[in-house]
């Protein structure tokens, strides 16, 4: 409820008021009629109910023309409402646009900054090519504004231009303003310019040298870097991250310089800080490393306390950085315990970067996780305790001494034992432990025993790397099982439905084992590995298996094949390539560390937004579009010849919608599911339904960029 | 009773209501500037007008909303976009300009055609007056057939908006026009 006065001064305007008033309802002809009214006011109505009906996505292009007139105004809220109307609809109708030049022109040297600004963005941001050849005075003008307001709107419009017609951008020499907009006086400049910059150079990277202008700008960007908004702080920083820094000294100035904003509120400002830090770290000659990871750890626990999201990002960055650094935050272990309302996926990203924290000589440490790791294994979501008990295992094998691997494998069995549903887990886990211990027997008598008293194992365990595993065991350690024969034989009666890694093992301890078991087993795993797989490697292994069976001294090779002692596993972790893992920490806080995916391993051609409505081309794209369309339309009579005569008018209309898409589609020829998209929508015969689908398609598409 | 009372409100705040008018020509004839001299009584510096510049000015008590539409060949036939609802036209032709009259006098007469102009008053500057070898008002009217309009009240006036002859004695009669038609 709006204050007394505030309500007394809108009821007597309201009741003073002569001029119509513009329904809710909406409808467009009672809006047109209001746009032109003779009132200011009433005009002034019929574009806010315009813009609403416009935000509820109608179709209210058809205004355009009636829009456009209001568009000289001193009222700046009027202004702001047509220059919205205008950007979303510009494409409609491309050739009214030109009436709007004019008024672009003479707003772009208003006396208030706000509507100079708002002009330039707004011509900037129309898709029309014949309002692009106007861009050049008002362009122009901005770039040199007085204000910095205008002048940072100014060198972002020179990207958006870039990317709608770059011969332009390029003939009227803007870009050589937007380099010159790196040396102005005013930081947020500075940084917009920046932005622009590296926009430009990710679209076409021959036509500013990026690299180059970093280097010679690089006191600027610390200038500018404490006076900025925390955006164009990242914008900065992601710059001063391309820099190579001349000499340690250098490194550790830029270091000095950039690590106030280790602090910040702002997560990613936080980030990309730490990304310059670390790409300078390593340049520096390292005097103090402890107060360096002090102070980057400080950095790193900060944005663990954000939301979710925001901390999954940072726990996929922590992880980046701890395989560089792996000294870094072994103090802070317990931010990174798992809280009872943490979702899902933190979770596991948390008991991940747990193990990896860890100081592997630390035992009272790793005793304390042990214990958590335990509790853990003991909740209900099925992933997450899964993914604890894996840890356990890598925790147990990371610690690597006897006693303590002992420990977690009695933890382990405690858990089988009171839980069914762990079976699975706990068999991989188990067996990670026996391997990584080799030769310890009262271990794998405790580990065999539990696991021989399960009955119908191959129905109990599930997944195929828990049979893969129970099967290795019984290869491993045959005489701690009973009745193996009776096991081995259930699981060969599922050999075919089984997955390959199973597969794999079944086939290999058979072989293993064959002296111990009956004959028929043997034969008729092999002959199932030959005939009825499928998957190449296991067929090949039998075969080969097979061969040598043959051969006349089977005996002795075959002990020799199998006797073969696996290398005893040290690490369970995984860990980056030495390469991957460079290339990943010079692209912190992008996807590229979320992925785990350097961008030059993704496929990432940059999808080039570029379709400016050229009316020639346009049509061109029409006729062809009509053409396929009127074809289809042939072999569509063919079909359904009963009542061709009543579809053949609204084929007409739904067609018309069907070019539009076309022409959106083919504008968009880059994107390969686009193309197959128009394809299928030619070849299509029901073109009617079709448009409404292949619109979202794009439309899905269109956002995603 | 409520038509009586709002015509009656009407009349009482007749300054919230704009009358609307157009100032329409070949490039070049001097519209903009007619209107800016309308405006602020000055002569600025214009540019083609590609587009339109809308001003509201009050003139003896009436709000105008005065048009001015760019004048190049591209932007002509965008003209109709904006005769509804108009009270007047105000035709601009550069008098000096003797090899374009003939197309000034087919865009006027064209213009003079459409249906929503019928109830148009309509002024013609015979603009550039202090140019040498202009022709004189009589003389424009005649190259643009002005005498062949019926039902139409018109009028023609030598003008020049650089020295700001002619504007207001031209404005003050359609504005009397005006007032006579609509009150």
């Amino acid at each position: 409820m709006p204050p007394l006065d505030k309500r007394i001064k809108k009821f007597i305007k309201n009741s003073l008021r002569v001029a119509p008033r513009v329904s809710n309802k909406g409808e467009l002809a009672e809006l047109r009629a209001a746009l032109v009214s003779q009132y200011p006011q009433t005009r002034k109505d019929a574009i806010k109910k315009t813009i609403q009906q416009m935000t509820l996505s109608k179709d209210v292009s058809s205004l355009f023309p009636d829009v456009l007139k209001n568009i000289a105004t001193n009222d700046v809220e009027q202004k702001k409402l047509v220059y919205l109307y205008v950007m979303n609809y510009a494409e409609t109708h491309p050739e009214l646009c030109i009436l709007a030049v004019n008024t672009f022109v003479t707003d772009a040297q208003d006396p208030n900054p706000l509507i100079r600004c708002m002009s330039i963005r707004t011509m900037s941001m129309i898709r029309v090519d014949k309002i692009l050849e106007y861009v050049e005075t008002p362009l122009r003008r901005t770039l040199q504004d007085d204000n910095a307001y205008v002048r940072k709107t100014a060198v972002i419009c020179v990207a958006k231009l870039f990317q709608l017609n770059k011969e332009l951008c390029i003939e009227l020499g803007v870009l050589e303003d937007l380099v010159s907009a790196l040396d102005d006086a005013n930081p947020m400049v500075v940084a917009n310019a920046t932005a622009a910059l590296t926009e430009i150079n990710a679209m076409d990277s021959s036509v500013v040298n990026l690299a180059e202008l970093i280097n010679s700008h690089v006191s600027q960007f610390l200038l500018a870097l404490n006076e900025c908004t925390e955006w164009a702080r990242i914008t900065i920083l992601g710059a001063l991250a391309e820099y190579n820094a001349r000499d340690s000294l250098e490194a550790q100035d830029i270091i000095d310089r950039v690590s106030a904003h280790l602090q910040h509120v702002n997560p990613a400002v936080v980030l990309a800080t730490i990304q310059v830090v670390i790409k300078n770290y390593s340049r520096t000659e390292q005097q103090n490393p402890k107060a360096f990871m002090n102070r980057l750890s400080s950095a790193l626990v900060s944005i663990m306390s954000t939301p979710p999201e925001m901390q999954y990002v940072a726990l996929r960055n922590i992880r980046i950085i701890l395989e560089k650094y792996p000294e870094v935050l072994t103090k802070e272990l317990r931010i990174f315990y798992v809280k009872f309302n943490d979702p899902l996926y933190i979770k596991i990203e948390k008991i991940d970067i747990l193990v990896r924290l860890i100081d592997s000589t630390n035992f009272k440490q790793c005793n304390m996780l042990l214990v958590e790791l335990k509790e853990y294994a003991m909740e209900f979501e099925p992933e997450f305790v899964s993914r604890a008990i894996q840890g356990l295992a890598q925790l147990g094998i990371k610690y690597s001494e006897e006693k303590f691997v002992a420990k977690t494998l009695d933890v382990l069995l405690e858990l089988l034992e009171g839980h069914e549903n762990l079976k699975d887990d706990c068999c991989v886990a188990v067996c990670d432990l026996l391997r990584h211990s080799v030769g310890n027997d009262t271990m794998a008598n405790n580990v065999c025993s539990v696991l021989n008293s399960w009955s119908s194992v191959e129905s109990t365990l599930t997944s195929d790397a828990a049979k893969c595993n129970y099967i290795w065991l019984m290869g491993q350690y045959p005489d701690k099982f009973t009745s193996l024969e009776s096991k081995l034989e259930a699981f060969v009666q599922e050999f075919p439905q089984e997955e390959p890694l199973t597969q794999t093992s079944i086939l290999m301890t058979v072989v293993r084992l064959h002296s111990k078991l009956s004959g028929n087993i043997l034969q008729n795993v092999l002959e199932l590995a030959t005939n009825s797989i499928h998957e190449l490697d296991v067929r090949d292994m039998a075969i080969l298996y097979w061969r040598c069976l043959s051969v006349s001294d089977s005996e002795k090779l075959i002990e020799e094949l199998c006797s073969s002692v696996s290398p005893r596993i040290e690490n369970t972790l995984d860990q980056f390539s030495a390469d991957v893992l460079e290339k990943l920490l010079t692209e912190l806080s992008t996807i590229s560390s979320i992925l785990f995916k350097p961008k030059s391993d993704r496929n990432t051609s940059y999808v080039q937004r570029q379709y400016v409505v050229r009316g020639k081309q346009m049509d061109e794209l029409k006729d062809i579009a009509k053409t396929e369309i009127a074809k289809t339309m042939n072999d569509d009579v063919l079909l359904d010849f009963d009542d061709d005569d009543d579809e053949s008018n609204p084929q007409i209309s739904g067609n018309n919608n069907a070019l539009d898409d076309l022409d959106e589609l083919f504008d968009f020829g880059s994107v390969p599911s686009n193309s197959a998209n128009v394809d299928q929508g030619m070849k299509n015969l029901n073109i009617q339904t079709q448009p409404a689908k292949k619109t979202s398609n794009t439309q899905d598409l269109l956002d995603l960029f | 009773m409520g038509n009586f009372f709002s015509s009656m409100f009407d009349r009482l705040w007749g300054v919230n209501k704009e009358l609307r008018m157009l100032i329409l020509g070949l490039d070049g004839a001097g519209k903009t500037t007619i209107l800016y001299r309308l405006q602020i009584g000055e002569v600025v510096t214009t540019k083609p007008t590609i587009g339109f510049n809308v001003e509201t000015l009050t003139y003896k008590n009436l709000k105008l909303n005065v048009w001015d539409l760019g004048g190049q060949t591209s932007i002509r036939p965008y003209w109709r976009c904006y005769y509804a609802d108009t009270a007047a036209v105000i035709f601009v032709v550069d008098s000096t300009d003797r090899d374009r009259m003939s197309t000034a006098s087919k865009e006027l007469h064209l213009m003079l055609q459409e249906e929503e102009l019928q109830d148009a008053a309509l002024l013609v500057f015979a603009n550039k007056q202090d140019q040498p070898g202009a022709l004189s008002a009589s003389e424009v009217s005649k190259e643009l057939n002005l005498v062949e309009l019926k039902d139409r009240n018109w009028s023609i006036v030598a003008s020049s908006a650089i020295k700001g002859e002619g504007i207001t004695e031209g404005l003050d009669w359609l504005i009397d026009v005006i007032k006579e038609e609509q009150l």
